[in-house]
C-alpha cells in the first residue's frame, strides 16, 4: 500500500462513512447507497479520476436487485476505484452521472438502459443502442428466457426444418 | 518463324484447352460479375482468400465493387441482425436488375452457431430474396466459384 493510497483510503472513511477495501495498490473497492453517488463521484473527480472507464450492472435475482458498478481511473495516482451501490431491480432507477462525466458515462447508460432497462434520471439520449425495433423484454436480465422467445418468434414446430429445435 | 515465336508468348507458352460448345454460349450470354459485399462478423474471412492470390477472382473478371448500384452480385455472409438487415434491404433495393443474392456461410442458412440467439436472424430468405445459399463454416473458395458459375447457367430465368 502506498502512500498516496493509505491517505486517500483514510480521506474516504472519514468524508463518505463506508467501509473501504484494498486488493492491492492499485485497486480500491467500496460501497455507496444510490443517493450519495452522485456526490462521490464528484468528489472523485476532484481528486483527479477523471476516466470513468465502464459502468457495469450485475442481476441479482434472489435478492432482487441490480448492483451497479463504476469504474473510475486515476491517471496521476495509478488507482482504480470501483464504486458498487445497489438498485431495486422492478423499480430500476438512479440518477445519471453524466452531469459529472459528460458524454463518457452517456454512452454507457445507454446500452444499460437497452440491455436492462436502467433508467437513468438527467440523461437526455438514451434511445437504442444496438437493438432497433426491439419488442421483447431488457434482454440481459436473468429472469429473461431467451431460448424460448426465439422458438416464440423466429421458429415453427410445424415446418419439417424446423422440428429438431422443439424436441 | 516468326509466326510460332508470336503465338508462344501470346498463350504463355502454356497447352491451350479447346473451348466447350457450353463455354462459348455462355460467353455469349453473360459478362463478368461484378460484386458488392455485405459482411457481418467473420463473413469477410471467408472471402479473403477468394481475392488473394491463390485462387484470385479477378482472373474470372470478378470485382468488388464501390457500390450496390454497379453490382450484379451481392454477397451476404456472417450472421444477420435485424439493425444489419435494414441496411442489407437498402442494399438490396440499390442493384440494378437482375441482381443475385448469394448467401455464405451456415449463419445465413440456419443461424449457425447463434442459432439461439434473440436479436440474429435465422434465415436469410425470410428477409431478402435468396438465388443460392453456399454452406460451410467458412464455405470454400471453390464452392463459392462453383456457385458463380451456376449463375451464368441460370442467368437467362433471372429476367
Amino acid at each position: 500500500m502506498s502512500k498516496n493510497q493509505s491517505d486517500l483510503t483514510s480521506e474516504i472513511k472519514t468524508k463518505f462513512k463506508t467501509d473501504v477495501k484494498v486488493q492491492n495498490r492499485q485497486r480500491i473497492w467500496l460501497n455507496s447507497n444510490p443517493n450519495e453517488l452522485i456526490d462521490m463521484c464528484k468528489w472523485f473527480k476532484e481528486k483527479g479520476f477523471v476516466h470513468l472507464s465502464a459502468i457495469s450492472v450485475t442481476d441479482w435475482l434472489e435478492k432482487k436487485e441490480y448492483e451497479l458498478t463504476y469504474h473510475l481511473w486515476s491517471y496521476n495516482e495509478k488507482i482504480l476505484v470501483t464504486i458498487k451501490t445497489r438498485i431495486n431491480r422492478k423499480k430500476p432507477v438512479i440518477d445519471s452521472v453524466t452531469p459529472v462525466f459528460y458524454e463518457n458515462a452517456q454512452i454507457h447508460e445507454r446500452e444499460l438502459h437497452e440491455l436492462f432497462g436502467v433508467e437513468f434520471k438527467g440523461n437526455s439520449d438514451l434511445t437504442p443502442l444496438f437493438l432497433e425495433n426491439w419488442e421483447g423484454p431488457d434482454p440481459f436480465r436473468k429472469d429473461f428466457n431467451w431460448r424460448e422467445y426465439v422458438k416464440d418468434s423466429f421458429y415453427n414446430k410445424d415446418d419439417e426444418r424446423e422440428k429438431v429445435y422443439y424436441d | 518463324m516468326v509466326k510460332i515465336v508470336k503465338k508462344l508468348i501470346y498463350y504463355g507458352g502454356r497447352i491451350v484447352v479447346k473451348r466447350s460448345e457450353k463455354a462459348k454460349t455462355m460467353r455469349k450470354l453473360i459478362k463478368a460479375i461484378w460484386i458488392f459485399n455485405w459482411f457481418n462478423s467473420c463473413g469477410f474471412a471467408e472471402l479473403v482468400p477468394l481475392v488473394g492470390s491463390r485462387w484470385d477472382m479477378e482472373r474470372f473478371g470478378m470485382i468488388i465493387v464501390g457500390t450496390p448500384r454497379h453490382a450484379d452480385v451481392l454477397f451476404i455472409a456472417g450472421y444477420q441482425t435485424h439493425k444489419s438487415l435494414e441496411r442489407a434491404k437498402r442494399v438490396y433495393e440499390q442493384m440494378a436488375e437482375p441482381r443475385v443474392v448469394l448467401a455464405l456461410g451456415s449463419c445465413t442458412m440456419t443461424g449457425g452457431m447463434y442459432w439461439d440467439s434473440y436479436n440474429t436472424i435465422k434465415k436469410l430468405e425470410d428477409y431478402l430474396p435468396v438465388t443460392m445459399y453456399i454452406p460451410g463454416c467458412p464455405p470454400r473458395p471453390e464452392a463459392v466459384f462453383e456457385a458463380c458459375e451456376k449463375i451464368f447457367e441460370h442467368v437467362k430465368e433471372l429476367e
